[in-house]
């Protein structure tokens, strides 16, 4: 029981390190360049040139204007404001807004629709059928015409890689505004505003090794948002506050790196989920893949496990130095019933596991990690059964 | 398996409240190896963000983790929901339905929270599980005797008699020989968040704090024990009306309408005809109570003999003899008269310190009325 070997993270889609590189494009921001960008001063200028390299080094990550992209402080902020943001600009117009998601957003999304909703939103929700998003209720909610249309690029519990290059052409066709979260597809698939109809995107820092309360909105037009937050004016008044320059070249930096290393790492993380996979399922009765035989990133790996509890099985992984998670980090410290697997999978009832890959994992953890994650469901059904 | 020299690994239920933070604190410096635990019973519904409504669930949550945090221990919240909602919230609404008053956290106690934790502990390698209950237990030869609490103030063995007593040595009490105040000098001595918080009287279900809200969302509406009635005296003379027999317990003076009414206490709810009988203070007294649903910790008394049956939490046991003893009941008889004996409350038999056993108050004998 007791963790005598090294302790295995699987928890990076939860959050990263901050990888030395991203430190190392902090540092000068936070001591020697520590002005405030709004300032006409010599110091304000060093700053200012600072927060303008990180805009443009991300804008060029994604493919998209420096002009696109408004620094926010996470991807928790950045949801909301496109949400939110869009829908009291349709309120101070005069036009009935109307929020369309997919039953499988984060709650950033889905809370700012239901906070939309209370403020005299619509909002439609479209459900999945056997996993696979249903294009149909998208089409119909679009033909309402809509003054947003929000959908994750990947699921944070499952890994379901949604199909936004199909959901933004269908978007585009009605003319109606596309935004996705994008904060687990960053690093592992190609994402960029512009290979895809997409107009608003969030990113985050911290699911990518950059630093804990950093984001970005990248928008194809900020004018149909309105601001949740008020103060100076920074970032087009639409996240004022003195900006936080060393989080916006630490964002920026991992943000280059997540992109440019992802074909390679994607395949690394790929291959050491499939061999956990396997080994899991063989060793595990009952065992199943949440969103198995759907197109997954390749860093999550979710199972669904009968006749176990979910509580107890990640307690005991812990006490034996294996960090996993229920499906997403809840404030609670409870792993409440996913809204994610229910819109997936109605029927199931099944404990879920969620472990998911990255820098920390090595190759030759696999087989630990089967042997670690088995014995911790064995134990917990044993308690099951008891 | 062990963590430490001469320590085991004990699981303990932890609240989020100074005495649990306190005997997880008490636990880490006798050297065992502590694990935390909080249980989620109840889920506040709603959207907790934006109602901003302070969830006594969350923050209990969140104040045990910093408290594990702080002494460094791993602490890992278990969802029981459904079970505390099979096991105790029906039986609570279930048992107002009835006409009786419920003692929740003894159902909590007896049937959820030490099995479920013993169970998910020996998952995690502990050999034990431990509660910031003001009990002692004495582990001479033999079974383990459960003792009341040092501090009789703050004594809680009313609301553990329900424990099974095959899981007896399985538990610790590390507060059973403090008083409340000293607790808090040692919460404080060692800088814990909870040290200062004030004692949560509530249930923790009830989070408007009138379990009638719970009532009123849990039972139909047309249910009796929600519908209006009379207020009548013992003869049967209607002196009002009442909205839902429910909202009553025996022995409970506010609540009955009409001027004359200051001095009349609740003697019995009669849910079949939805009556609410009142009266003056002295036709509260009773002869006698039958306890049932029993458990016992300790050999069950011979018929003939005496002991103590407390039946209300923070009042006195009462001198009684034993009259019968079946297997589902037990029949007693109070040497002087008792007042305000509340059907559905815990009736608890004591021998001196010891716990001998208890059950819930079925109904009493020789009312004066």
């Amino acid at each position: 029981m007791n963790p005598t070997t090294r302790p295995i993270y699987l928890d990076h889609a939860a959050t990263t390190p901050v990888r030395p590189e991203v430190a190392e494009a902090m540092a000068p921001a936070l001591a020697e360049d520590f002005g405030n960008p709004s300032s006409g001063h010599a110091w304000g200028r060093r700053a200012r040139r600072r927060l303008e390299e990180a805009r443009a080094a991300l804008a060029a990550a994604l493919g998209v204007r420096p002009d696109e992209v408004v620094f926010t402080r996470g991807g928790t902020e950045s949801d909301n404001l496109a949400v939110l943001g869009r829908v009291r600009h349709d309120l101070a117009r005069a036009v009935p807004p109307h929020v369309v998601t997919s039953a499988v957003e984060h709650p950033a999304v889905l809370e700012a629709a239901g906070r939309a909703a209370r403020e005299g939103a619509a909002h439609t929700v479209v459900g999945f059928d056997a996993g696979v998003l249903d294009l149909d209720a998208l089409e119909a909610a679009l033909r309402t015409r809509p003054s947003l249309v929000s959908c994750m690029w990947v699921n944070n519990e499952t890994g379901l890689v949604l199909p936004i290059a199909e959901i933004g052409a269908a978007c585009r066709r009605h003319g109606i505004p596309l935004h996705s979260d994008a904060v687990q597809a960053v690093g592992k698939l190609p994402v960029g505003r512009g290979n895809a109809a997409v107009d608003l995107l969030t990113v985050t820092g911290h699911k990518i090794y950059g630093p804990k309360g950093t984001g970005a909105l990248v928008a194809r037009d900020f004018r149909t948002l309105r601001p949740l937050h008020f103060g100076g004016g920074q970032e087009r008044g639409l996240r004022p506050g003195t900006e936080d320059v060393a989080g916006a070249a630490g964002l920026a930096e991992a943000v280059r790196l997540a992109v440019a290393e992802a074909p390679a790492e994607a395949a690394r993380l790929g291959a050491l989920r499939d061999e956990v996979e396997a080994g899991l399922l063989s060793r595990i009765p009952g065992a199943r893949v949440n969103a198995g035989g759907l197109r997954r990133a390749p860093h999550i790996l979710s199972l669904g496990i009968p006749e176990a509890d979910s509580d107890t099985l990640l307690a005991a992984l812990d006490a034996s130095g294996v960090a996993a998670s229920g499906g997403s980090a809840c404030a609670s410290g409870s792993n409440a019933p996913s809204r994610t697997l229910a819109a997936l999978d109605p029927e199931d009832g099944a404990a879920s596991l969620r472990l998911s890959f990255g820098r920390l994992t090595r190759g030759r953890d696999a087989t630990r990690i089967v042997r670690t994650v088995a014995e911790a469901v064995e134990r917990t059904r044993a308690l099951a059964a008891s | 398996m062990n963590g430490s020299p001469g320590g085991r690994r004990i699981l303990v239920a932890m609240s989020g409240g100074v005495d649990s933070s306190v005997a997880a604190a008490m636990l880490v410096e006798a050297g065992h190896d502590v694990v935390g635990a909080t249980m989620k019973t109840f889920c506040y519904g709603g959207d907790a963000a934006e109602s901003r409504k302070t969830c006594c669930g969350l923050e209990g949550i969140r104040d045990a983790r910093t408290v594990a945090d702080r002494l460094e221990i791993p602490h890992y919240v278990f969802d029981v929901e459904k079970e505390f909602a099979r096991d105790v919230i029906d039986d609570f609404v279930a048992e107002y339905g009835r006409g009786r008053t419920p003692n929740p956290c003894v159902r909590c106690n007896s049937n959820t929270k030490f099995r479920d934790l013993l169970r998910r502990g020996q998952v995690l390698g502990c050999d034990g599980v431990a509660s910031g209950h003001y009990v002692r237990l004495d582990r001479g030869a033999g079974t383990p005797r459960l003792l009341r609490g040092a501090d009789r103030s703050k004594d809680q063995s009313y609301f553990l008699w329900g424990l099974p007593a095959d899981l007896l040595g399985l538990l610790h009490f590390p507060l059973g020989n403090l008083t409340k105040a000293e607790v808090r000098a040692r919460a404080r001595g060692l800088g814990l968040v909870t040290a200062d918080k004030p004692e949560s009287q509530e249930i923790c279900f009830v989070p408007t704090g009138d379990y009638r809200d719970l009532l009123a969302g849990r039972l139909p509406t047309t249910h009796p024990a929600l519908s209006p009635g009379a207020i009548v005296d013992p003869r049967g003379r209607v002196l009002g009306r009442h909205g839902g027999y429910s909202g009553f317990t025996v022995g409970q003076r506010k609540g009955i309408g009409g001027g004359r009414s200051e001095r009349y206490h609740v003697l019995e709810i009669r849910p079949e005809t939805r009556e609410v009988v009142v009266g003056p203070r002295h036709l509260l007294e009773v002869a006698g109570v039958v306890v049932g649903d029993l458990n016992w910790l300790a050999p069950p008394p011979e018929p003939g003999r005496n002991l103590r049956v407390q039946v209300r939490y923070r009042s006195p046991a009462l001198a009684c003899t034993v009259e019968a003893l079946r297997r589902e009941e037990v029949e007693l008889s109070f040497l002087e008269p008792a007042r305000a004996v509340a059907p559905g409350q815990s009736g608890v038999f004591f021998d001196g310190e010891r716990v001998v056993g208890g059950g819930r108050v079925r109904r009493v004998r020789g009312a004066r009325r």
